[in-house]
């Protein structure tokens, strides 16, 4: 591309909210230039950014504060969908409650399972893939191409072919366990196969695609790294250890950072899973998520203010997890 | 509103010595062993797709026995045909397209030039704003859709495509994965340089930024893309299926009747996923190279 | 350099030209279809076709049966377009939303009876009252199923469609197997009157029982058939939810555990594609049927299971499902949309309904009509399921129905009696219903 560069910018620093270097230092001859420039262009300067952030901000009033907004009051209130003007005012009872809401806490136990099950052998998988692809390999857009073929179906279509595949009775899974002698698995209503069912929706979905971007980062490692690794006299398991994932350590650190977030909103493949029990997630809630039971309050069971208070809550968790994220990504860059 | 999935793609922070012609570990041959779990993976990932269209191919009856089919049945072309008629899927084609692309690409110009700012320009108000950006992705997405629809019905939007599209250009992803990849992609130079020959910021917008970004860009614009052709829970709420469906809300109407058609259901979700594998099968080079360029800046 | 930053600026900018302006002239686009829509009907009786859409979920099959089309030639200015949503899980939370902003409703939207009470609780302002369209008699229709569409202050909001009296469909072939009597009249004898003498006819058939074969589907079925035949479940007369201190709730559950603890009843749940597979393999011999449900069975099953099933007399009458047809006042064509709705629910449509789609009339008047009387079913051979599901109808007993009637029994099967068959034990099960339901009954 006619931009492209090769002059070194400094490291970045990864986490969410770092902030850009300053500008470098003018030289003389821009600094000449400089005082020629007109009030216009100082208000360009001045007033640009704004311009640039400002239809991200306008939307997000229109369609993401205002909902939000209208969540927070309502979770201040008795209300339900079959009249969401028609509010009781109950303070911070909706909150209150949900210390003792053990369906809560079950759905947060759930998502903080699923979504270790679901992320972890995800991105591991991903690396090691990743490091397969890049080999020298026949045929390797073909593994690409294909790997990423599942990250275009939707998760309905995708949780609908895997609630067949995972039958008890006629399932793939359970036919193909057969032969190694494993007794057939009631995927949808054992707990922890329920889970790593649902898990298996979204590992299938998005593998593929994590592997391309750690492929991505490790052919940006410079080769050099490794041969000096070499001649030190490192297997290639310690050149793994000690050079590629130091290298990856930003990349893998941001798919974390996404991957919590999402994870901890998982909603329509616990719900698509078992369809007939609702957005119950399972008949004991096994697989019932906090995305999922939220969902439940507020469009089954109907009370808007409960799910309201439920997804402030959701938000406010997450708000913290993001923070104590940072800190101990601040932390690890530190101490390297 | 917009939330991250779970493991969209982050634009990578890296060093940027990277040589032009090395390649970390690229030098090897892949061994045998390398090429057994790469056919794994080739069939884990495509297994499932393959046996939707099977699934498409038989009826209730084949779908209840073991073993499961492993074969195409007859029925495939008269569930796709069935499945096609009764959803109304031309429109829905249509207006998917219209939907998926209009977001898609004001996503990407949005987020563009927010995601400059962010990284390039300095503003009172930046690090607020950006975590207020941050704050957004993590607001669950279930509950805004009550709000969302009374607001909606306020602006009589019902039934009408922007009722989709412009609650789904609030993409806060979209500001923070451009904002990641600017911050190492555009090296400030570049901009002090166009700066210095009197560009005005929009100038340096249109001529450096967006150049640098492009691949970043695409990216973007194929994950929104997906993302919103795929969305289910919104569109089907203020959409119906006479008046302006997407495929996803068209097909929902499918295995309707008191005998809900297992194979007629799987028929319809192949044909609202057959477009966007089509289009990734015919240009799968240029999407992975798309997506490994978008991830990585050389 | 300068080239092709042009060329890619120029890109960029048409790329995102272009489709705002797509976008926005679709916009344009469906705004000028609505109004084209709207003129049509407004100017009245002109060129343009009226278009009446139907809001529906998962089971009528008006279309299926010619109704529409019957409709169109009748009135030639009337079109008439459905929307089908396949689950009623997904539907009537949109009805919902859709009532209460009163935006995004159709010109006619269907309602489940298990909703039909917080619909008339809560948004009977928002529908036309039909018993004044021309053609509506309330003699019609069943007395029960009237009342159910109507508020207290007497405004008939919803006119009903179809009823599901309720039956037991058995197999024949596995009921021999078992040394079990076939004949529907002495198979009746067996049970009548009390589901616990139901439920000790499968102790008997578990003694004889075909392999891998159980008395009845799932416990679902059999709760749900049992309450189904209760005057009061959930609710009592005045409105208030007695369901845990009702004795025949618990009953009718502590007696479905028993009958999973004893492995008479699969451990399935209904309507799931596993539930779908034990029909089409045979795997259980009797379940409770609504006339629906023969269709159901059917769609799921073997061609040879066709003429193998029959139809016995269930040891209490009720109703399983139903619907009901509403008209939003904030329609386009609301005087055209009720006459369609009327027209729709009248009893000779009604009748043809069931010729077709099996959908029970709940039309009291169609039950000594022949397309009712003389009814068979491929399935289920010669059995006169006319007369069977008709007797039902009228002794069904006029139950009380409640705006969270389908949340509790949801609750009571989904979260209750399938545990009993993984084996928890009824107490732990129902403590784990109840828990289930009053949280989410709780506001």
């Amino acid at each position: 591309m006619a931009t492209r560069h090769t002059t070194a910018a400094p490291p970045v620093k990864e986490g969410g909210a770092a902030p850009g270097r300053p500008p470098a230092a003018p030289t003389e001859a821009e600094q000449r230039r400089r005082n020629r420039l007109s009030r216009r262009w100082q208000r360009d300067m001045r007033w640009s950014p704004y311009a640039f952030v400002s239809p991200f901000f306008l939307l997000f009033l229109a369609f993401g504060l205002f909902p939000l907004i209208y969540t927070g009051w309502a979770s201040l209130h008795q209300v339900e969908m079959t009249a969401p003007t028609d509010m009781t005012w109950v303070g911070m009872r909706n909150y209150t409650r949900i210390f003792d809401d053990d369906f809560f806490w079950n759905a947060a136990r759930n998502t903080l399972t699923i979504g270790i099950i679901s992320t972890v052998p995800q991105l591991l998988m991903a690396m090691g893939l990743a490091h397969i692809l890049n080999y020298k390999l026949r045929a390797s857009t073909f593994y690409r191409v294909a790997m990423l073929a599942p990250y275009a179906t939707s998760i309905a279509a995708a949780s609908l072919v895997f609630v067949l595949l995972f039958g008890r009775d006629y399932g793939m899974i359970n036919w193909a366990l057969h032969f190694v002698g494993i007794d057939a698995v009631d995927w949808q209503n054992d707990k922890w196969p329920s889970q790593i069912a649902v898990s298996s929706i979204v590992i299938w979905r998005w593998t593929g695609y994590n592997a391309l971007i750690y492929l991505a980062a490790m052919q940006a490692i410079p080769q050099d790294l490794y041969e000096s690794a070499a001649l030190d006299g490192a297997s290639r398991w310690r050149q793994f250890l000690h050079v590629t994932l130091p290298s990856l350590r930003p990349t893998i650190l941001f798919t974390v950072v996404v991957s919590t977030i999402g994870a901890s909103q998982v909603f329509g493949e616990p719900l698509l899973f078992d369809a007939n029990k609702g957005a119950s997630g399972g008949a004991e809630h096994q697989f019932q998520t906090l995305g999922l039971y939220l969902y439940e309050q507020g469009w089954v069971n109907q009370h808007l203010g409960r799910a309201s208070a439920i997804a402030w809550t959701m938000f406010l968790i997450l708000i913290v997890v993001g923070i104590v994220n940072y800190v101990i990504s601040r932390r690890l860059r530190a101490s390297s | 509103m917009r939330t991250a999935k779970p493991e969209d793609a982050v634009p990578t922070a890296r060093k940027t010595r990277r040589p032009k012609s090395a390649q970390a570990g690229g030098h090897m041959h892949g061994g045998p062993i390398a090429y057994i779990i790469l056919a794994v993976f080739t069939i884990v990932s495509l297994f499932p797709l393959v046996w939707t269209a099977i699934a498409a191919s038989r009826d209730n009856q084949r779908l209840a026995q073991n073993p499961p089919p492993f074969v195409f049945g007859s029925n495939l072309f008269h569930n796709l045909d069935v499945a096609w008629n009764d959803a109304n899927l031309g429109k829905a084609f249509v207006n998917t397209t219209i939907v998926a692309g209009t977001s898609a690409a004001t996503i990407v110009f949005l987020s563009t030039i927010a995601g400059f700012a962010f990284a390039k320009l300095r503003f009172r108000g930046r690090g607020a704003l950006m975590l207020i950006v941050i704050g957004t992705m993590m607001v669950p997405p279930q509950l805004s859709i009550i709000p969302l629809y009374m607001m909606v019905a306020k602006l009589e939007w019902t039934d009408q495509l922007q009722a989709v599209i412009l609650p789904s250009l609030v993409s806060a992803f979209g500001v923070f994965f451009m904002r990641q990849y600017l911050i190492q992609a555009l090296p400030d130079e570049i901009i002090e340089a166009a700066r210095v020959d009197g560009a005005s910021s929009w100038r340096v917008v249109w001529h450096v930024v967006f150049p640098a970004a492009r691949p970043a860009m695409a990216v973007l614009g194929m994950l929104m893309f997906v993302q919103t052709w795929n969305d289910f829970l919104w569109p089907f709420l203020v959409l119906s299926q006479t008046g302006n469906p997407t495929v996803q809300v068209a097909v929902a109407g499918l295995g309707r009747g008191y005998t809900p058609d297992q194979s007629l259901i799987m028929a319809g979700a192949l044909l609202g996923t057959l477009p966007l594998l089509a289009v990734f099968a015919i240009f799968g080079k240029q999407i992975v190279g798309g997506i490994m360029q978008g991830a990585v800046k050389g | 350099m300068r080239a092709r930053t042009r060329t890619a600026r120029r890109a960029v900018v048409l790329a995102a030209v272009a489709s705002l302006g797509a976008g926005l002239l679709a916009g344009c686009a469906d705004d000028g279809g609505d109004d084209k829509a709207s003129d049509g009907s407004s100017s009245g009786g002109g060129k343009g076709k009226t278009t009446i859409t139907l809001g529906l979920f998962g089971t009528f099959g008006f279309k299926e049966a010619g109704l529409y089309a019957e409709y169109e030639k009748l009135h030639p200015d009337i079109k008439i377009a459905e929307n089908v949503t396949e689950r009623n899980e997904n539907y009537y939370p949109a009805l919902v939303n859709h009532l209460t902003t009163n935006s995004g409703l159709q010109d006619i939207q269907a309602v489940e009876v298990g909703n039909i009470a917080e619909v008339v609780a809560t948004q009977a302002s928002k529908l036309e009252d039909l018993s004044k369209t021309a053609g509506v008699k309330k003699d019609d229709w069943l007395d029960w199923k009237w009342a159910q569409g109507t508020t207290k202050d007497n405004q008939t909001i919803a006119l009903g469609t179809d009823v599901g009296p309720m039956a037991i469909c058995y197999r024949k072939d596995l009921f021999q197997q078992a040394g079990l009597p076939t004949d529907r009249a002495a198979v009746a004898k067996l049970w009548t009157g009390d589901w616990n003498k139901f439920v000790s006819v499968g102790e008997q058939y578990k003694k004889k029982a075909p392999k891998g074969t159980t008395f009845m589907d799932s416990p679902g079925g059999l709760i749900n058939a049992i309450l189904s035949s209760e005057k009061e479940k959930f609710y009592d007369a005045s409105g208030e939810v007695i369901y845990k201190k009702n004795p025949a709730v618990k009953a009718a559950f502590d007696l479905t555990a028993k009958a999973a603890t004893e492995g008479l009843v699969g451990a399935q749940t209904q309507f799931q594609p596993a539930w779908d597979t034990t029909i089409a393999n045979t795997k259980f011999a009797a379940m409770a049927c609504p006339p629906w449900m023969l269709g159901y069975i059917k769609g799921k099953s073997k061609p040879d299971a066709a003429g193998k099933w029959d139809v016995a007399v269930a040891p209490k009458s009720g109703n399983w499902g139903g619907s009901f047809l509403s008209v939003p006042k904030s329609g386009k064509h609301v005087k055209e949309a009720a006459a369609l709705a009327a027209w729709l629910t009248a009893p000779a449509q009604q009748a043809k309904l069931f010729s077709v789609q099996g959908s029970f009339p709940s039309a009291p008047g169609t039950y000594t009509e022949a397309a009712v009387t003389s009814a068979k079913n491929e399935m289920t051979g010669d059995a006169p399921i006319g007369t069977i599901f008709a007797e039902a109808a009228k002794s069904s007993p006029v139950q009380v129905i409640g705006p969270k009637d389908q949340i509790i029994q949801q609750g009571l099967t989904d979260n209750g009696v399938i545990l009993v068959t993984k084996g928890k034990s009824a107490a732990e099960a129902w403590t784990t219903a109840t828990k289930t339901i009053d949280n989410n009954l709780d506001k």
